[in-house]
């Protein structure tokens, strides 16, 4: 009988296991869900700047949902806040969000000290949570979550000067991308150091609806790219997640170095794997089938991905805080069976 | 020879459709020596332009970053020209917009509010994270037409439904229209909230606009 880690890492590295994984990464796609918070007293927002209680929920939405993995933290908001721009904690049902990007445009931008910054805000409570849940959980994977490069420089600088300078200072754009990528490494393989098995990436703003083909692949891919050969220096395998119908972006994502990319609900899925049977795909279960259900409709969905081959099994985006416990079930325990 | 007015437009067009922003301006700058009809030249020639560009973006030749050039560029020019338009034009209708609470991504309703406000309409923007009431508050307060709440967030959908129930306890759904619209936003949803519309990008907020709007 594998262990949920074993069995995650076999996958990601294109081995042959018994069933997939159903997972739920954490960071932009947790299941921190207020059903849970209020039976166990492990909360949100305390659970945004208290390692202990964020190692706590990340178990108890382990044990409590039957995802196989220990996602952690649960918000994209880490790295926006030491590199100063202002952040709100949110409640227990609202996530973490940027308030106020630190610069209005790309050219005003002046990179940091990254190892000193990563010393700041709430890194170290995000080091020592992974560490506590991999200590008390050694057969569950531990995932450690980043902000994609995109997000995180749409977080520091104003959203719409950022991509109007993706086109129109390049240079300025380029400088920016290459030091959020090298925050970012450096952030990841502090997490593996700390414990984490598995590194997911989540690059919401990076779609191609937004983005478009051409500066997708000049800088999603490129920057996605760079951190992902950080982290594989250190022996991790890396998930990234693209959201968006994919339509115009679908070519270049075997140019993504990742060990499985994870997407939208949007995607058809077994075509994507007739597209690319090389590739291994995580998904894509709907976040409003799961907030709304019913259960068995939830299991038919999960089932019929299981027989299309998806390689790994998670919701399709992140998921609503209302979302039931029961509902969630029903998507775990439709793989198990 | 004096070069004909159409020619101008067809340039403000052009300049704006291609992202030139200083095109523009230097275009307009001729336009008003000309003494040609500023009204007639931000119609047919910068709004003409934000036309074309919002026609490429739906056929996904352009996209977000594009079109918000264009969009500088529309504005740049429009800067040139306002002051000398004759007879201010009405606008026509008035439009409340925002992103609903918990969602801080507002891109994509800075586009639909750009659109509009190139389609001739009045925008009162809220920002992004705006609790239903506030919409509510200040759509009866503006005597507003039209509600446009955007959510980027599958979390933040039920408060577009929130919006709503406000209106009729407020007595003023039959006098407000509510589009929504973003990522997770679907035509089913939004019929199922009871919504006016969905729009699935800036150009469709428009056409649909121009259908549920009218003074």
């Amino acid at each position: 009988m594998l262990t949920p880690k074993a069995r995650l890492l076999k996958v990601l590295n294109r081995q042959a296991v018994d069933r997939p994984p159903v997972i739920c990464t954490g960071g932009m796609m947790n299941a921190a869900i207020i059903e849970i918070m209020n039976s166990t007293g492990h909360t949100l927002p305390e659970g945004h700047v208290n390692s202990h209680i964020m190692a706590q929920l990340a178990a108890d939405i382990h044990q409590f949902t039957g995802f196989e993995n220990i996602g952690i933290p649960f918000c994209m908001t880490v790295e926006a806040e030491i590199l100063g721009s202002a952040v709100s904690y949110g409640t227990l049902s609202c996530e973490p969000k940027v308030t106020q990007e630190k610069y209005r445009t790309l050219a005003e931008v002046h990179p940091e000290d990254i190892t000193h910054m990563l010393m700041q805000g709430r890194v170290q409570v995000v080091l020592d949570a992974i560490r506590e849940a991999a200590a008390a959980h050694p057969e569950i994977p531990v995932i450690g979550n980043i902000c994609g490069p995109v997000s995180l420089a749409a977080s520091l600088v104003d959203p719409l000067a950022l991509l109007k300078g993706l086109r129109k200072d390049k240079a300025s754009a380029h400088r920016v991308f290459a030091y959020v990528s090298a925050l970012l490494g450096k952030l990841a393989c502090l997490m593996v150091e700390n414990g984490a098995a598995v590194i997911s990436i989540g690059d919401p703003t990076a779609t191609g609806e937004i983005l478009g083909p051409e500066l997708f692949e000049e800088y999603a891919v490129r920057y996605i790219n760079q951190i992902i050969n950080s982290i594989h220096e250190s022996q991790t395998d890396v998930i990234v997640h693209i959201c968006g119908n994919m339509n115009r972006v679908r070519h270049l994502l075997p140019a993504i170095q990742a060990d499985a990319i994870s997407v939208d609900a949007l995607v058809d899925l077994r075509k994507l794997k007739d597209d690319f049977p090389q590739m291994i795909v995580m998904g894509n279960v709907s976040t409003y089938l799961l907030q709304n259900g019913p259960a068995d409709k939830v299991s038919a969905t999960v089932q019929r991905l299981v027989e299309q081959g998806v390689d790994i099994i998670s919701p399709a985006c992140g998921l609503s805080t209302s979302t039931s416990i029961s509902m969630i079930q029903a998507m775990t325990n439709a793989v198990r069976d | 020879m004096k070069v004909k007015k159409e020619e101008y437009f067809q340039q403000l067009s052009d300049a704006v459709v291609n992202m030139e922003e200083e095109k523009a301006v230097a275009i307009a700058v001729q336009v008003v020596e000309q003494h040609i009809d500023a009204f007639e030249a931000i119609e047919k020639g910068l709004s003409d332009g934000m036309t074309r560009a919002g026609k490429l973006y739906e056929e996904e030749e352009y996209f977000i970053p594009e079109l918000l050039l264009c969009a500088d560029a529309m504005y740049a020019g429009l800067d040139v020209l306002k002051p000398h338009l004759k007879v201010s034009g009405e606008a026509k209708g008035k439009i409340i917009i925002g992103v609903v609470e918990g969602d801080t991504h507002d891109i994509g309703k800075n586009i639909v509010k750009m659109m509009l406000e190139t389609a001739g309409y009045q925008l009162i923007d809220l920002g992004r994270d705006v609790p239903p009431q506030r919409f509510v508050t200040v759509a009866k307060a503006e005597q507003a037409q039209m509600i446009a709440a955007a959510t980027l967030m599958s979390t933040t959908m039920d408060k577009m439904e929130h919006i709503i129930k406000l209106l009729e306890t407020e007595g003023l759904r039959g006098k407000c229209k509510v589009v929504v619209g973003g990522g997770p936003v679907s035509p089913a949803f939004a019929k199922k909230i009871g919504a006016d519309a969905y729009a699935e990008n800036a150009t469709e907020a428009v056409r649909i606009t121009k259908d549920l709007v009218s003074c």
